[in-house]
């Protein structure tokens, strides 16, 4: 199956500017250890992964009857801390869930993505 | 012979488990079961019951998939699979010979995609009664006290979440297996738990019901026979059931200190006392674990005691002090608010309710109410009772708090 994992907020992780030198280390060094589990995981493979630039460099656009509308700022305040996500292929949901658990303790959407034929 | 509902209920998980590691079509093997054992009620009748009707109904079963999936191939369908880590442990098991355990393994795959933390506990609990255990769904809705087709909807949103979400039938490693045993105890307490959720008249108590989850939990002890937190919980639910018979009359609920001690289903309470002894119950043990077996000690020493005037209740109050401090809950500190009263006194348990509240319940003033009623306040005593009857919301127990305000 392919997942979009969003680490949609700090959850009991310390915001990243409020962070120490050596907290930030830690912070990356987790993030370099789920990259290296997934890529010894049977069957895990991560497709795409990127961190997020800040909410305020978020663009919303619209479409009503042909008239593009763009709005700064992120589509909804849920999103508003969405700090980055991977796109990986896993076997199931619960390889996922241990996989994530090398992250810090972010809060985690992990949402299923279906195949579309075109 | 063997009669088919014995059949049914014995092997429906065995039946479903082995569907779903063939197949892993979670929306088939339901139905397809359904259709042999309906197929079963009108043949055997007539032929007589086959040498072995688990093998039959497996057959017939496995014949109306395989139907169902030709037609989706000249369709050409592409329908979603449970995710399952059966292959490869299959193939792990053919070098060791040992096939064995497969079957078994299949069952437990089975109860833990059911109880599954992705799922919520109502549709883990749900789910659980029916594909393993084969309960009806009617029989479920009456439990959890919605209609029936409510009840259906739930089970198949939940069958669907599993595919969706990619919940697998899966058995996971050593190190999280506990975690998830503790959710599958949840589960199977929650559906005991519902069943002595008042209802009103017939559905007053369904302690039948509540069996279920009792059988439930002897399934999962049947395949891993040590696991802590399902011993402690077998004790305490056998401990709670045991008094079933006594705990209603004439449509009525009956209190603890009431009810004829002689109507106690004793031997399930000599079953339990031999459980929390069990060994593996003196090992580590999760905090879960730990108070399923202080509750289940609690509920031991009422279940054991001569009479209501002979409960050591200074006991019980010490057990709740441990159970606080393990499970801390508002409901915990209430049961123990009523140990202190009777052990010290009203005014002791006054004391000791001082500040309790639990938001949509009207135990805590239902209890403040009887206590101020024993140290003689009666006006406070009223309105404590005013209070409770206001916010219970089951008629049966409003009837009785409005039968004992009236008393005063």
């Amino acid at each position: 199956m392919k997942y979009l994992v969003l680490l949609i907020g700090d959850g009991a992780e310390k915001p990243w500017t409020e962070q120490t030198e050596d907290e930030q280390g830690a912070s990356m060094a987790k993030f370099g250890d789920f990259d290296r589990a997934c890529t010894e995981h049977d069957g895990v493979e991560l497709l795409a992964g990127e961190a997020l630039s800040g909410p305020r460099d978020a663009t919303v656009m619209r479409r009503t009857s042909g008239h593009v509308e763009l709005t700064d700022g992120p589509y909804a305040e849920v999103i508003e801390g969405m700090g980055g996500f991977y796109l990986m292929e896993a076997p199931d949901l619960d390889v996922v869930v241990e996989l994530l658990q090398l992250l810090p303790p972010y809060d985690i959407q992990i949402h299923p993505t279906v195949d579309v034929t075109l | 012979m063997q009669g088919l509902e014995e059949v049914v209920r014995e092997e429906w998980g065995r039946l479903v488990a082995l569907l779903l590691s063939q197949f892993r079509r979670l929306d088939l093997v339901e139905d397809a079961l359904g259709d042999a054992v309906e197929s079963a009620s009108r043949t055997w009748p007539v032929d007589g019951a086959p040498d072995n009707p688990a093998a039959w109904l497996m057959t017939a079963a496995r014949r109306r998939v395989l139907d169902r999936l030709r037609t989706e191939e000249v369709a050409r369908r592409k329908l979603p699979l449970v995710r399952t880590d059966v292959v490869r442990h299959q193939e792990g098991a053919r070098t060791m010979a040992d096939t064995g355990s497969l079957v078994e393994d299949d069952v437990l795959r089975l109860v833990l995609m059911c109880a599954h933390p992705a799922l919520a506990p109502e549709s883990a609990s749900a789910l659980s009664l029916r594909l393993v255990l084969g309960v009806p769904t009617a029989d479920i809705a009456r439990l959890f006290l919605v209609p029936e087709p409510t009840m259906a909807a739930r089970i198949t949103r939940a069958k669907k979440r599993i595919v969706g979400a990619g919940i697998p039938f899966a058995v996971p490693d050593a190190s999280v297996l506990p975690d998830r045993i503790d959710v599958v105890a949840q589960t199977a307490y929650l559906a005991f738990t519902a069943g002595y959720s008042p209802g009103t008249g017939p559905d007053l108590l369904r302690a039948a019901a509540s069996g279920e989850a009792i059988r439930l939990v002897r399934v999962v002890l049947g395949l891993r026979p040590d696991e802590p937190a399902l011993v402690a919980l077998l004790a305490l639910m056998l401990l709670q059931h045991s008094r079933r018979d006594a705990r209603e009359h004439d449509g009525r609920l009956v209190l603890l200190a009431d009810q004829d001690r002689s109507r106690w289903h004793h031997d399930e309470v000599a079953e339990s006392t031999r459980l929390l002894a069990a060994p593996c119950l003196a090992g580590p043990i999760t905090p879960l674990t730990a108070s399923y077996v202080l509750q289940a000690r609690i509920a031991a020493e009422h279940a054991t005691a001569p009479s209501a005037a002979d409960t050591r209740w200074d006991r019980i109050v010490g057990l709740y002090d441990l159970l606080l401090q393990v499970a801390p809950s508002p409901s915990a500190r209430l049961a123990r608010a009523v140990a202190v009263a009777e052990d010290r006194g009203a005014a002791a348990g006054l004391d000791a309710l001082e500040g309790l509240e639990i938001p949509d319940s009207h135990r805590p003033a239902a209890v403040r109410a009887e206590l101020l009623s024993r140290s003689g306040d009666v006006d406070a005593a009223r309105a404590a009772y005013d209070q409770a009857i206001a916010a219970c919301r089951n008629d049966v127990e409003r009837a009785f708090l409005e039968e004992r305000r009236a008393e005063l």
